[in-house]
């Protein structure tokens, strides 16, 4: 109906400034995310390390530690975006819904507001993994944590997307629980976050590499360990770069071109 | 001024995909600074024709203009000239007041100093200037309502709709709204679609009344008018049961001085929750669909007792489904009552009440309609959701 307009920086802005206030003004719930990740931290990637030890050089727990973040980024992000459904249901959206801007320029702030507020626990679980000695304190972690904050704000506006494009086109509440069981948990279970892939039977590898949290995984291990999977080489990191852009546009496309379709 | 029209509607309709004909071909037109109301029972249409007008849902056929502008081919137009404030709310609890407007005032492009000085205007004539700043989710169900219509009307819109202004609301703040509602249309010169199912808030606010039933216009007029229809007095009879109400309806068939006979639906006893009723609708609605009984003649023959046993099927026999009420419109309603006495007197048939009153627009509903429009009779979901809205409206009743 309105494909044509211009976007609004005021509608991007209103939108991801009222996302903003209400994560902030509801900040006890940024414990709760980070609490969760942090006992998978601690007690797999403790716990575990007792026999497993490590891959190659690298510790058990400095493994785990950029795949449990992406776990967080990923449930995060997800709830997020679908949380337009409920916006658009019961609030703030049919609001926007008839107001005259651009919904692209409505669902960027969207997408914008939930990629930051869903990266602040990764950000704030890294920094834990830190202190908890999973990276090597050098001068190139400082270099690779900023990296890694860019990659975590990458993932999650994909994963926003993603949710959007989601709640855009379902309408039944029952079938979100259907969403944790049948794409988040896949998603993460073959995301080589818990074992390196390269040990993984062929068709698990397969099935890791048309998984785009694979890929953030692998890139926060690059920011923060310096190394990845033997099987994508030493330039890894760049494929998965380039896997992680695609994704994620390719999610910001199709997550607003399915909510400026959808009706109330 | 008052004679341009600022709202036009062509044959306007909404079939939804579960066949649900939600709005069947309506036609009207509201004048610049009018205040229209549409009347009419649970799921009669109403909201739906508001989204369609608001450009949130795409009509099935038919259009409209507002302002000017069509609904279908200059949404952008349409949505500069509106305000709406949806049945259900849509308020940002977590944000304060002032931010829920002024988010609203910056998505409609208006300046800071504009925006501030409106929202300030906004607040003091809806009474809520002392409680600006502090969280949505701290105010009663009478406030939240009046930020909304504050905000509906920040953006200086030329039509304002309201979805049910004052559901769930307790007498004195529905008619504190209500007073705010008039001031605006006048201060501001605001033209108004209001959506009610209660009859005194028609009545009150309207210029014009427009009822509508099974997502058609069954009647338009002003409220005076309206009530002009039925004429002199209602004696109202309650009997024992409905069979006495009906052997005395064929005995008063053919006094002259009866104008009309009408049977009551009593509402209490039609479960609104019940599983049969959303699909009578919906074969109701399938069968206008079908252009077997599309016209006006049909809502009114098929009355009450038809829809009562329709609703009721027969898995609910136990449920009594005709009614022991009759209405009669006559003149002098007393000076009629001992003829009526008399003409039971020495037969079996237990008279249990009986009330007089002038017409007012429920009579008016019952006799367009067949049915009384405190029936509730949505479906499941319907009932659900607006009890949700009530609890809404109600929740912090204390702090009003
Ligand atoms: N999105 C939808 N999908 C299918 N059917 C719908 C939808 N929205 C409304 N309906 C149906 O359309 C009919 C009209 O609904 P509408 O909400 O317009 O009624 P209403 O007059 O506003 O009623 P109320 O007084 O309960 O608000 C109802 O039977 C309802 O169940
Ligand atoms: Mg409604």
């Amino acid at each position: 109906m309105n494909m044509v307009q211009p976007l609004s920086r005021q509608a991007i802005y209103v939108v991801l400034l009222r996302e903003l206030k209400r994560y902030w003004r509801a900040r006890a719930r940024i414990i709760g995310a980070v609490a969760q990740s942090f006992f998978f931290l601690t007690l797999f990637g403790l716990g575990f390390s007792g026999f497993i030890g490590g891959f190659g050089n690298v510790k058990y727990l400095s493994y785990l530690a950029p795949g449990v973040i992406g776990m967080g980024l990923l449930s995060g992000a997800m709830f997020s975006g679908v949380s337009v459904v409920f916006d658009r249901q019961f609030g703030f959206m049919k609001e926007m819904l008839i107001a005259p801007v651009s919904r692209t320029s409505v669902i960027l702030g969207k997408i914008l507001g939930g990629s930051i507020t869903s990266s602040i626990p990764g950000i704030i679980l890294m920094t834990i993994a830190g202190l908890m000695g999973a990276f090597k304190p050098t001068l190139i972690l400082m270099i690779g944590a900023l990296a890694a904050v860019g990659v975590m704000f990458l993932i999650t506006a994909g994963f926003v997307g993603l949710g959007v494009a989601i709640g855009s086109v379902l309408n039944d509440f029952h079938a979100f629980q259907l969403l944790t069981t049948f794409v988040m948990w896949p998603l993460f279970m073959l995301s080589g976050a818990f074992f390196p892939i390269d040990v993984a039977p062929f068709p698990l590898q397969v099935a890791s590499f048309c998984n785009p949290l694979f890929y953030g995984v692998e890139l926060l291990r690059w920011c923060l360990l310096g190394t990845g999977t033997a099987l994508l080489g030493s330039f890894g990191w760049l494929i998965a770069l380039g896997a992680l852009a695609a994704f994620t546009s390719l999610m910001i496309a199709i997550g607003s071109y399915l909510f400026s379709k959808a009706q109330i | 001024m008052k004679r341009i029209s600022i709202i036009e509607v062509k044959e306007l309709t909404k079939v939804f995909d579960n066949n649900i004909r939600a709005v069947d071909g309506i036609s009207f037109t509201v004048k610049k600074g009018e205040i229209l109301g549409f009347l009419g029972p649970n799921g009669a249409g109403k909201t739906t024709t508001l989204n369609m007008l608001a450009t949130l849902l795409r009509p099935t056929s038919g259009t409209a203009s507002i302002n000017g502008y069509d609904i279908l081919k200059e949404p952008d137009g349409v949505r500069r000239s509106i305000g709406y404030v949806f049945q259900d709310p849509t308020l940002d609890l977590e944000l304060t007041g002032r931010e829920n407007l002024d988010f609203h005032g910056r998505i409609y492009g208006l300046e800071r100093d504009v925006r501030q000085q409106r929202i300030r205007e906004m607040l003091d004539t809806v009474n809520l200037a002392d409680r600006a700043d502090d969280f949505v989710n701290t105010y009663s169900g009478g406030m939240k309502r009046r930020l909304e219509i504050a905000r509906g009307l920040l953006h200086y819109p030329k039509v304002l709709f309201l979805d049910e202004p004052t559901l769930g609301l307790d007498p004195q703040t529905r008619r504190a709204i209500w007073e705010q509602i008039q001031r605006l249309n006048q201060e501001e010169s605001v033209t108004i679609i209001l959506t009610t199912h209660y009859t005194e808030e028609a009545d009150y606010l309207c210029d014009r009344i427009q009822i509508i039933d099974f997502g058609k216009i069954v009647a338009l007029d002003t409220p005076n008018k309206l009530k002009a229809r039925l004429e002199g007095d209602i004696v109202s009879l309650t009997f024992k049961t409905p069979q006495h109400a009906r052997q005395i309806q064929q005995m008063l068939e053919n006094k002259e001085w009866i104008r009309r006979i009408d049977k009551v639906a009593n509402g209490n006893h039609y479960v609104s929750i019940h599983p049969n009723i959303q699909k009578i609708q919906r074969s109701r609605r399938d069968e206008r669909a079908d252009g077997m009984a599309s016209n006006m003649s049909y809502v009114q023959a098929s009355g009450a007792e038809k829809f009562s046993k329709d609703m009721l099927g027969a898995d609910n026999k136990n449920v009594q489904h005709e009614s022991k009420r009759l209405n009669l419109l006559v003149d002098n309603g007393g000076s009629r009552v001992p003829e009526i006495v008399k003409l039971i007197h020495g037969t079996e048939i237990i008279l249990e009440s009986v009330e007089i009153h002038k017409p007012t627009l429920d009579d008016v509903f019952l006799t367009v309609t067949g049915r009384n429009i405190r029936q509730e009779q949505g479906s499941f979901m319907d009932t659900v959701r607006r009890h949700r809205i009530i609890r809404h409206a109600r929740g912090q009743r204390g702090k009003r």
